[in-house]
């Protein structure tokens, strides 16, 4: 009773909160400096399209290597989490199980229509995502959840755990290395003139954010893949 | 207006994840409930960047170059939010694998049973 | 006059989420309650999209794989949650009758 009271006030606090911002907020009629100077610069100076991901990955690329550490961060804590458990003791009664449970048919043959389906979609994602929507990281979620469809349908098949960490760690270090190219060769870290900008709109464009993006993806898909894996039994 | 519309929804999502949080007894539903909150700050960030007009700051054949600056929508916010999504889903991965561990150490999934916490 | 049929077949599909959404609050067992969560949704998505084709009937053939992917993923999602939810042991509401398989075989 005091408690419901108490989630009562609280709701209706915040409730109170967050009307007044949203009655008083008014609407913007044009952009700020910052934004305004972003739109301009990234069509004239990285040739890119899209502009939210040439800042991605270009004017705030730093921020985007961090986003990833974080990521991998977060894989290698929920392996610990749940694998430390004694959840995996039991060996021969997981081969036991192994046998008995199969996916059903159902599952197995929409497996088998969708999975090339949802990886030509993510791989669309990630190579558009300097001419239209998408990206890097859009396009690794996408990845990780082909990789779940497949988990589900093929129950007794184990995720290789070395190939998705010499996948991913090869997808981190040729990042850097980039980045590191165009500290040397361009105007700083990470710039994407290290490679040539090309026609405007054109598939091969905007220097080195295409590269950028899919190696982004294959970092993210790896990740995402991982902390799936460490939540089966 | 579309903003303040936008922002309203934003914030009753927040509402509804935080009266779901508090009300809850059972970690999966409190999982949930944090996982709309997430997504309520999501869409009240990217409502707060709308211009009045604006459209997408994609360049292409709805905008041109010359027209960008005047009708784009401010992108700071939506590269903001685009790693924000990511970055909810490893959290919330996190969540779950911490109340898969608090099931095998009490076999319940209810909140009442650790209290261990309490003052 | 098509954007009249198109109006109707994207009402038809509000109605349908609607008594989706409708159902998940009323039913009484996770499997009634994925019975109501699927069905309805998928005939209502399919509805919608087809009523947009004809409001922009350059659209069609987008609509149509978009329909297309929509019947192929939401059956088959909804049924590995129903086998799953029988196989561990969900308990049905005791205002059923049949019971088709034994839970270990399912």
């Amino acid at each position: 009773m005091i408690r419901r009271a108490g989630i009562t006030v609280v709701v209706a606090l915040f409730g109170l909160v967050f009307a007044s911002v949203a009655f008083h907020h008014v609407e913007r009629q044009s952009l700020p400096p910052l934004s305004l100077s972003y739109v301009k610069l990234v069509p004239q100076e990285l040739g890119a399209p899209n502009v939210i991901t040439g800042i991605l990955l270009t004017y705030r690329a730093f921020d985007t290597l961090g986003e990833v550490a974080v990521l991998f961060m977060v894989a290698a804590g929920v392996g610990l989490v749940v694998g430390a458990g004694g959840r995996l003791g039991a060996g021969s009664h997981v081969e036991a199980r192994e046998q008995a449970r199969q996916a059903s048919e159902i599952v197995r043959t929409g497996a088998q229509i969708l999975a090339p389906l949802i990886a030509i979609f993510a791989a669309y994602i990630i190579m558009n995502g300097h001419l239209s929507a998408g990206g890097g990281f859009q396009g690794g979620a996408v990845v990780a959840s082909c990789v779940m469809l497949l988990v589900l349908a093929n129950p007794w098949q184990r995720l290789n755990p070395d190939f998705l960490g010499s996948a991913e760690s090869l997808a981190g270090v040729l990042f850097v290395l980039i980045g590191v190219a165009g500290a040397i060769l361009a105007g700083g870290f990470l710039d994407n003139r290290v490679l040539p900008l090309g026609a405007f709109g054109a598939f091969f464009s905007a220097g080195a954010i295409p590269v950028l993006s899919v190696l982004l993806g294959v970092k993210v898909g790896c990740e995402l893949s991982v902390i799936i894996d460490g939540f089966r039994v | 207006m579309i903003s303040n519309v936008v922002l309203a929804t934003g914030f009753g999502l927040i509402l509804t994840g935080i009266w779901g949080m508090l009300t809850h007894r059972n970690i999966l539903r409190i999982v949930i409930a944090f996982s709309l909150i997430g997504t309520g700050t999501h869409i009240a960030i990217v409502a707060i960047g709308y211009v009045a007009n604006g459209t997408a700051p994609i360049i292409d054949r709805a905008l041109s170059m010359t027209d960008a600056p005047a009708y784009a929508v401010d992108p700071i916010p939506a590269a903001l939010v685009v790693t924000a999504i990511v970055i909810g889903l490893a959290v919330t991965a996190i969540m779950l694998a911490y109340a898969i561990r608090l099931y095998d150490s009490k076999k319940t999934l209810s909140i009442d049973a650790f209290t261990e916490s309490r003052w | 006059m098509a954007e009249l049929i198109g109006g109707i077949l994207i009402l038809l599909g509000a109605v349908l989420h609607f008594s989706a959404g409708l159902g998940l609050l009323r039913m009484p067992d996770p499997y009634t309650c994925m019975q109501a969560a699927t069905k309805a949704p998928t005939l209502g998505n399919m509805l919608v999209l087809g009523g947009l084709a004809f409001y922009h009937p350059g659209w069609t053939l987008k609509l149509l794989i978009l329909i297309y992917f929509v019947l192929m993923t939401n059956p088959v999602s909804s049924h590995a949650l129903a086998r799953t939810a029988y196989r561990i042991g969900i308990a049905m509401t005791p205002q059923s009758k049949v019971r088709a398989q034994p839970r270990s075989e399912a």
